[in-house]
């Protein structure tokens, strides 16, 4: 187990120089596909690699001229590496920029600094009734299939897209599975571990990634895992489109808690929902795409309510409390919370919301509110 | 000793009764048995021109808080009720006033209350138009449409994109108003709006023609606050009457060469990129006028339909029409919103009216218009030479305007411009 541990924790310490060294031992050009709806498979089909683009592991510099300081981590993160010329080894890239306003900057900026060979915008709509959404989904993946066909000069078929589909499908049930053992077994990896489990799979190949994820299953299902003391079950929630910083994830555990779950989308947003392969496959991907379920405030679902879903995760794990992530700046998430907080409040469920800046000033008030936390709930 | 500029504003106190009374038929419309729809983006006009239903459109009323100096009290009142201060001040704005309405907090001044609609229209022009809608759908259950408003990024996914929102606004907005108001969209409305509407935007840009000529005969500020009658206002006598006023005015000036800025005329003529801030709109002249220094053009306040050739109140089509204008006509707001058409947009308003430098105003809370920005500014200046500066602020939240980082900047502008001179 330590020897998948330890491969994929390599991935993700340093994913520039990972995703280089892939394009060069595939052989193949890399698409970056912004988080967190692009579907990736029809970049796959394409017999392109695609990856889902991160959040840098440096301070902003050069990207201050280019974006305010009030937008999220990651998209700072993102232009400033792109504009320092880290990200050479990109071919291509995919924005969504329907899921929040910030996402709008990409586009823009990356063809005046960067000039990718290839790059799509994407409209997916939010969702909302009425046929014409759904058949202006189809249609933007339709266009976003010809692009890649025109890019490449390859058509994509439906059997290839299919095949690429299998493997993702084959990726979350495999990605499911191990957060059913880590349900069972929480203390058997660290929050940290999971999230880097769930990153360099968004960085790898997934025909790699179910190679690694196929022997770590093994492997946890025959490790026993005996708790040193008694911890407090939490559910992480949030965090879109970005990792959370590793710090904090230690932090939580360090201070008594653990995380047998979680909503966030470095985790089990990620792999949620398998395509359903009857039938045309671009449809099948319009109709993930459009399920409602784990609710994401970038979609714009109103029947069904995130504090719902967020507590009966908690029941579901025997979890304490749950601690909300909340990206600075991500309006989405930061539009929402009022009401999520409010449904805590009227479910009488323990709930914490830290704030997550790209650069970590410090850690103090983070450690405060959760250590604060953690005795509310558990009196550790 | 310099010369002391003034600023000598054209007179637009007519346009205050005018919003007064919107908003006042508005708190009324209740009682006189309507229905009320909220509307964000630019969809109000289907409500708007529908009988018994009266239109709130949630932009207007942010300016009219800001700009009545009652957003302050309302914006702590959506604090008190859990909003955050990253989200967009008019979606704290509007939430705030229902939070003042449900829980009955006292508020100093009544104006900022109106009734609880009927309907919530959100056209998701901006991702967080649809959020506050939202966020007032899920806690006090009133009923809500959501329509994709994409921003275009490249000119050739206009037609795309324009046939999917006709789509959407007949199958699913205008039942939804049928429904809710019991009457029928009326067609004959909608073109009777558009059949002022375009004799008043014709008026205006007689008006903008003033704002060429150097000296310039009013500021960007004067429009800014005359747009009401040609947006929320649209169609009505009134608008079109305060817009006949504003001409005569601006031509008495031009015969008396009476300038904007005395005694002489503006020393620097400013391009204004983003919202305009309604709340400060005196706070923010004020540190501009007495350089001699004003704004005269912007892409915020001449995204309102700058062409009134444009607009065919005939049109086969009336449902369609406004979505046309929105998106494939030659000047659409849902392309030049966006950083490439934008950009395209800002060059041409520098030519038109002979622009010394650019202001863009980057809202912290709204990022709608900050798309882009920087590298407009950056591009602008290599091409043309013109300098460009960012000011950090926010339309109606006093707590996000920094009077001193402001004034640095505006200052450090006039400063480059001079050092361009010489």
């Amino acid at each position: 187990m330590e020897r998948v541990l330890s491969k994929i924790a390599e991935v993700t310490s340093d994913p520039y120089a990972y995703v280089a060294g892939l394009k060069e031992r595939k052989n193949k050009k890399i698409i970056g596909c912004f988080p967190m709806h692009v579907p990736e498979e029809v970049v796959h089909a394409a017999d392109l690699i695609p990856v889902v683009i991160w959040r840098g592991n440096e301070p902003v510099t050069w990207g201050h001229a280019h974006v305010p300081p009030y937008d999220c981590g990651i998209t700072r993160s993102f232009v400033d590496d792109a504009v320092r010329g880290k990200l050479g080894f990109m071919d291509g890239f995919v924005f969504h920029i329907r899921q929040c306003l910030q996402a709008g900057e990409f586009p823009f900026i990356m063809e005046r600094h960067f000039k990718p060979a290839y790059q799509k915008v994407l409209y997916l709509p939010a969702i909302y009734p009425g046929d014409p959404t759904r058949d202006f989904a189809l249609k933007e993946l339709e266009s976003f299939k010809t692009s890649l066909e025109d890019f490449t000069g390859k058509m994509i078929s439906d059997d290839s897209l299919k095949k690429s589909i299998e493997i993702y499908n084959k990726n979350r049930g495999l990605m499911e599975r191990v957060y059913e053992i880590r349900r069972a077994k929480p203390e058997i990896l660290k929050a940290k571990e999971v999230m880097q489990i769930v990153w360099s799979g968004m960085l790898m190949p997934k025909e790699d990634h179910n190679e690694l994820l196929t022997e770590l299953i093994k492997r946890m299902e025959e490790k026993s895992v005996k708790a040193q003391r008694e911890r407090i079950k939490v559910i992480l929630v949030g965090c879109l489109c970005q990792t959370l910083q590793f710090d904090i994830l230690d932090l939580i555990e360090d201070l008594g808690m653990i995380v047998p779950d979680d909503d966030l989308y470095i985790g089990s947003r990620y792999f949620a929902n398998p395509v359903n392969l009857n039938g045309n496959p671009l449809k099948a991907l319009v109709d993930r795409y459009l399920t409602k379920s784990p609710l994401c405030p970038t979609k714009g679902v109103w029947d069904i309510h995130w504090g719902d879903e967020a507590i009966k995760k908690m029941r579901d794990n025997d979890a304490k409390g749950i601690i909300s992530v909340r990206v600075k700046y991500c309006p989405p998430h930061t539009c929402y919370y009022p009401d999520f907080r409010s449904k805590m409040v009227e479910e009488g469920v323990p709930e914490v919301m830290i704030e997550m800046e790209h650069e970590i000033i410090s850690l103090e008030g983070v450690k405060t509110r959760l250590q604060s936390f953690a005795e509310t709930i558990g009196g550790v | 000793m310099g010369i002391e500029y003034k600023l000598n504003r054209l007179d637009t106190s007519g346009v205050g009764p005018l919003v007064d009374r919107h908003w006042r038929e508005l708190r009324e419309a209740k009682e006189k048995g309507q229905k009320i729809a909220w509307s964000s983006g630019p969809l109000f006009i289907y409500a708007y021109a529908t009988p018994n239903m009266a239109s709130h459109f949630m932009a207007g009323y942010a300016a009219y808080c800001g700009g009545r100096g009652m957003a302050d009290e309302v914006l702590e009142a959506a604090e008190r009720y859990g909003e955050l201060r990253d989200t967009c001040s008019y979606h704290r704005l509007h939430t705030g006033m229902m939070a003042i309405i449900r829980k009955g907090w006292p508020i100093s001044d009544e104006r900022v209350v109106l009734p609880i609609p009927d309907l919530l229209i959100a056209g998701r022009f901006c991702t967080e138009m649809s959020h506050y809608m939202e966020g007032i759908h899920r806690r006090f259950g009133i009923r809500a449409v959501t329509i994709e408003l994409p921003v275009c990024r490249k000119n050739e996914d206009r037609p795309r994109v324009e046939k999917y929102v006709t789509a959407q606004v007949k199958d699913i907005l205008i039942p939804a108003i049928e429904e809710v108001s019991g009457s029928k969209f009326n067609e004959e409305n909608m073109r009777e709006i558009f059949r002022k509407w375009k004799e008043t935007c014709i008026i205006r840009n007689k008006c903008w023609e003033f704002l060429k000529r150097k000296p310039a005969l009013w500021t960007m500020w004067d429009y800014g606050v005359s747009i009401a009658p040609i947006f929320y206002a649209m169609g009505k006598p009134e608008s079109h009457e305060y817009y006949v006023n504003l001409l005569a005015q601006l031509e008495e000036r031009a015969a008396k060469n009476i300038p904007a800025v005395h005694p002489d005329g503006e020393k620097y003529r400013l391009y204004w990129d983003g919202w305009l801030p309604w709340a400060f709109l005196g706070k923010f002249i004020r540190m501009m006028g007495p350089h001699g220094a004003i704004p005269v053009t912007g892409r915020y306040p001449w995204e309102f339909f700058p062409h009134p050739e444009d607009i065919n109140p005939e049109a086969d089509d009336i449902v369609h029409e406004w979505i046309r204008l929105l998106y494939t006509s030659p000047n659409a707001l849902a392309y030049h919103d966006g950083p490439w058409g934008g950009e395209e947009h800002v060059e041409k308003l520098l030519q038109d009216y002979s622009v010394d430098g650019m202001l863009f105003f980057s809202s912290k809370t709204c990022r709608l218009w900050n798309l882009g920005q920087q590298e407009i500014i950056a591009n602008i200046e290599r091409k043309y030479g013109i300098p460009g500066v960012v000011i950090d602020g926010d339309m109606i939240d006093s707590t996000m305007v920094s009077e001193d980082q402001i004034r640095t900047r505006i200052e450090a502008l006039l400063e480059t411009i001079d050092a361009r001179r010489r």
